[in-house]
């Protein structure tokens, strides 16, 4: 009987030590935020870099986005590229590597308002030979202003079923970030 | 499949092989400390549905009984009702010791009509009916009951509603103790292991001042048998499987009273269950497994007038969540709602493997309960303590991430003093002080704020018994302080808020013998629940729900008026009996979330339709009627109709996630008992769930994403028996849910926005007790 309790007791205190998770107490970064998107442009043959940036630095709710107009020369090509960062977390953190990293899980479209004289093309692919579009090349037609949205999905799964097909809302994949710019071509 | 409707076949042609039954039981009642003969005690058995009431002297005979294992409840109106079981196998006499409990406030049963469940205060699920539900969550199993219905989250999170209400409206008591872990969110299930109990009950009325002034739905009880009272050991085997999702479930028990130390008792529990994905009739739901890994001690010490006992539980879990109802924001929810059918790459994934998003969580449960008899006076100590830890892990970008997203961890210690007083054979008196201290502790994404609440209150119960009244009543009161901390992400900001609540309820309960076979109860209660810290303080994104949820600090505590009329009759041949249950619940300043369409919160991830914690005055009411009809001997069917209609009455719109009325039947047939098998049935089971037409309104403000499914009808199938193997009553069951495997959709589950409910599940269960030979 003795032995009995023992081995009740025994048990217990194990399974105390055991169960005894810490965490350290606090809110942390959320790391799925992107607060800033960036767009730098790089006129073809030249290297004067202009940025247009969307900013929510307090993420969902409180204050709105601050957020550039994209102001471009008419009939200029541009190499684009884009920079996302949360800079909510100390220090603030890069999200584009992630996203390259993961290149095959992620796709960037870029969708100019209807009538618009912005093309976007030549998307860099992922290692599957998808578009990824973290670089692309735009082009300015005659002058006019617009908007246009950049939205990144993200795919779930392992491998992620990425097509080339893919349109910006499929069921497949889901929005880690959409951003609105007007633009102005001058 | 196959396999299983060959064993169906079996059972039933086994079944029918049937012999004469000429055994005689009998025995004696006695109380072991006064060896007082217990006269008029009744002696029940169970599979049989035989009742008979022990002589002057204590004594009982069943006549022409067939050999096979049978359970004894017997049941004295003094005394805690306990139940034995015992394997006939020639004419038998045995000796049951009714431990006396003479100064015990029983709850009111307001009818001790067998075969049917108690109107007005108390619903129970005991016995065979609760064996059928081995292997299912505690919601699930509560849900056979008229009147409770489930809340899910997909197939793998649910919790109990009982009358509409659930969540922090409704107290889970844990074996005594009041479940305290995180019942925030819609998605968050009681942790607790349904193979502790030996019964569930649902109580409504003056008990629940035993346990807060803020069960303004009901009281759930999870209810262990007690430890064994004479010299032997106890143990029993469970075992089952479910096709659709390869869930496998064990639990095992061992109890044992020492033969050189009467004084002592105790237990040992254990529970394993592992799920796959679950299937719909079309398509199977990736990340829909879960785990489950549970266990008990139990430990008794009884000596004369003073009894003690030791209970620690541990229960922990993972459970996946569809991964398809992981939402990015309002368009992707819209897209995902849209279209009839999950993606492809969300189904057809058969494995037990649980990958993000999922919940983990674990609570331990310590108890010590004390009591000591002293003439007219009972006096008892409780003292609890519990942890309670959750983790969510969502959908991140980087699959290298192994952190959870959400940490909670909650430490509850409760304290109770009572004293109970009898003063006269119809006149009883329960007096109690408890406190509770509570800690909450946050980490990564905020969802509550970390809190320290200090609890005090203490409440009066009396109870008075006589010729055909039996009467209730009882007050309680409640004081929470509460001081609440958000440590901001940049680690700098803090923000702080303290609140004090005072709560206070009280009810008076009446039932009445109207003759023999009829009794009526009516109940009348007031009680008010604090606000929760979720209603008070959450602010963010509910990804599950694609929801921006702000709580408000403005919050009253909410307070109910309920009024609970009951009637039980049964026939004098007992052939035919019926309840009735109609219930009128008021809630001044009810809180609920209101969504707010038309300001949608703009985030990097796109827009978020904004929800926030608002009161308003509800009015909840309904019918719950249950018939049982013996039509021919051994046969009978079981008829249930529960109808709620719960109204904003400020603007006079239906409440939202309501469940709608439905229908059960229950087709039992009862084999006579033969040579080999004992305690055979098998019971069809047709229930019919209708529309949900009582939706809020969408003329103006879209309050809803999607309109409330359809009706639809569930057909299922249980059969089991119990055999000698080995001289072991060993009982087998098989069952079907969903028979035709209907493609149907709950109005209260939210996984309705993305996938039908799982499709057609087989069952199979065996159950082994092994026990000192008598």
């Amino acid at each position: 009987m003795k032995k009995i309790l023992l081995y009740i007791s025994i048990a217990t205190l194990i399974l105390f030590l055991n169960s005894c998770k810490k965490f350290n107490e606090g809110e942390t970064n959320d790391e799925e935020l992107i607060t800033t998107l960036k767009l730098n442009f790089t006129p073809v043959g030249s290297s004067n870099t202009q940025t247009f940036v969307f900013e929510d630095i307090d993420g969902a709710g409180g204050n709105p986005p601050s957020i550039d107009t994209i102001s471009l020369r008419v009939g200029t090509t541009y190499n684009v590229s884009i920079e996302l960062w949360n800079n909510a977390a100390i220090p603030r953190e890069a999200i584009t590597p992630e996203v390259e990293d993961e290149n095959t899980a992620h796709r960037l479209y870029y969708t100019p308002s209807a009538g618009s004289n912005i093309t976007v093309s030549n998307l860099n692919n992922d290692v599957n030979g998808i578009a990824l579009g973290t670089t692309s090349t735009w082009v300015a037609g005659a002058a006019s202003s617009g908007n246009i949205n950049i939205t990144l999905r993200h795919y779930p799964g392992t491998p992620p079923d990425k097509q080339a097909s893919d349109p910006v809302n499929s069921p497949k994949s889901s929005t880690d970030m959409t951003a609105t710019f007007n633009y102005v071509i001058n | 499949m196959k396999v299983i409707l060959s064993a169906l076949l079996l059972l039933i042609s086994l079944i029918s092989y049937s012999q004469q039954c000429n055994l005689t039981l009998h025995g004696h009642v006695e109380d072991p400390d006064s060896r007082e003969k217990l006269s008029g005690a009744t002696v029940f058995i169970i599979e049989l549905n035989k009742e008979l009431i022990t002589d002057a002297q204590g004594n009982f005979e069943f006549k022409n009984i067939c050999a096979g294992s049978y359970t004894i409840r017997i049941s004295h109106a003094d005394c805690k009702t306990i139940e034995e079981k015992i394997t006939l196998t020639k004419n038998r006499h045995i000796d049951i010791d009714m431990p006396h409990e003479k100064n015990t406030l029983a709850e009111v049963t307001v009818s001790s009509i067998k075969g049917t469940q108690n109107t007005g205060s108390k619903k129970e699920l005991s016995g065979r009916e609760l064996e059928k539900t081995k292997g299912q969550s505690l919601a699930e199993a509560l849900s056979r009951l008229n009147g409770v219905t489930m809340l899910q989250t997909g197939s793998t999170v649910s919790k109990p509603v009982i009358h509409g209400l659930h969540g922090s409206r409704i107290l889970t008591i844990n074996n005594g103790v009041r479940q305290e872990g995180q019942q925030w969110g819609n998605e968050h299930a009681p942790e607790i292991d349904p193979f502790i109990a030996g019964k569930l009950e649902v109580i409504k009325g003056v008990d629940e001042l035993k346990y807060g002034s803020d069960a303004i739905g009901a009281v759930i009880l999870v209810e262990p048998k007690a430890l064994l009272n004479s010299p032997g050991y106890r143990a029993e085997i469970n075992a089952g499987y479910f096709t659709n999702n390869r869930q496998w479930v064990t639990s095992g028990m061992y109890e044992a009273q020492p033969a050189k130390l009467h004084e002592f008792s105790f237990r040992l529990q254990g529970t394993y269950k592992r799920g796959a994905n679950a299937k719909t009739p079309d398509y199977r739901l990736n990340n829909t497994g879960s785990e489950e890994k549970n266990f008990s001690i139990t430990a008794g010490w009884k000596k004369h007038s003073f009894s003690t006992e030791l209970f620690y539980s541990f229960f922990d879990t993972k459970l996946g969540i569809f991964e398809g109802s992981h939402i990015g924001n309002i368009t992707d929810l819209l897209n995902a709602i849209n279209s009839n059918k999950p993606d492809p790459v969300f189904t057809g994934e058969n494995t037990y493997h649980i990958g993000r998003p999922y919940q983990a969580a674990q609570h331990h449960l310590i108890k010590s309960k004390s009591s000591l008899q002293k003439g007219k006076n009972k006096f008892g100590l409780q003292l609890s303590m519990q942890t309670n830890y959750r983790q969510e892990f969502d959908i991140v970008r980087n699959p290298a991430n192994r952190k959870a997203q959400l940490n909670l961890a909650i430490a509850t210690f409760s304290e109770e003093i009572n004293w109970e007083h009898k003063s006269n054979s119809h006149l009883t008196h329960l007096v109690a002080f408890s406190a509770m201290q509570q800690d909450n502790k946050y980490a990564g994404r905020y969802f509550i704020p970390a809190y320290r609440a200090y609890y005090y209150g203490g409440y009066y119960i009396g109870k008075y018994n006589k010729n055909k009244w039996e009467l209730q009543g009882g007050v309680r009161y409640d004081n929470k302080n509460m001081y609440t901390n958000r440590i901001l992400s940049n680690g700098q900001a803090f923000d702080k808020y303290g609140f004090n609540f005072s709560t206070f309820a009280t009810s008076v309960n009446a039932a009445y013998n109207i003759f023999e076979g009829l009794k009526t109860n009516i109940n009348f209660s007031i009680a008010t629940r604090a606000p929760q810290p979720n209603e008070l303080l959450s602010n963010g994104i509910h990804h599950g729900a694609a929801t921006y949820e702000v709580g408000s600090i403005d919050l009253k505590p909410e307070r109910s008026f309920n009024v609970n009329w009951g009637a039980n009759w049964s026939s004098k041949n007992k052939l035919f009996s019926a309840e009735l249950n109609i219930y009128n619940n008021r809630i001044n300043h009810f809180i609920y979330q209101q969504p707010k369409p038309n300001e949608p919160v703009l985030t990097v991830a796109g827009a978020f339709p904004l929800i926030v914690y608002q009161q308003n005055n509800a009015r909840l009411q309904g019918i719950d009627i249950t018939t049982k009809w013996s039509p021919v001997k051994n046969f009978d069917w079981q008829l249930s109709y529960s109808m709620l209609r719960a109204k904003n009455i400020d603007s006079s719109d239906w409440l939202i996630r309501m469940p709608a009325d439905r229908i059960g039947n229950i087709f039992s047939y009862n084999f006579a008992d033969g040579k080999n098998l004992a305690a055979s049935y098998i019971s069809a089971e047709y229930n019919y769930v209708l529309k949900q037409t009582r939706t809020p309104d969408e003329t103006f403000v879209k309050q809803d994403y999607k309109a409330a499914p359809d009706a639809y009808g569930l057909v299922n199938i249980d059969a089991g028996t119990t055999f000698q193997l080995h001289r072991l009553p060993v009982t087998f069951s098989v069952g079907v849910r969903n028979l035709l495997n209907a493609t149907y959709r709950d109005y209260l589950n939210s996984m309705r926005y993305f996938a039908d409910e799982t499709g057609r599940n087989f069952q199979i269960r065996i159950k082994i007790p092994i026990q000192t030979k008598k």
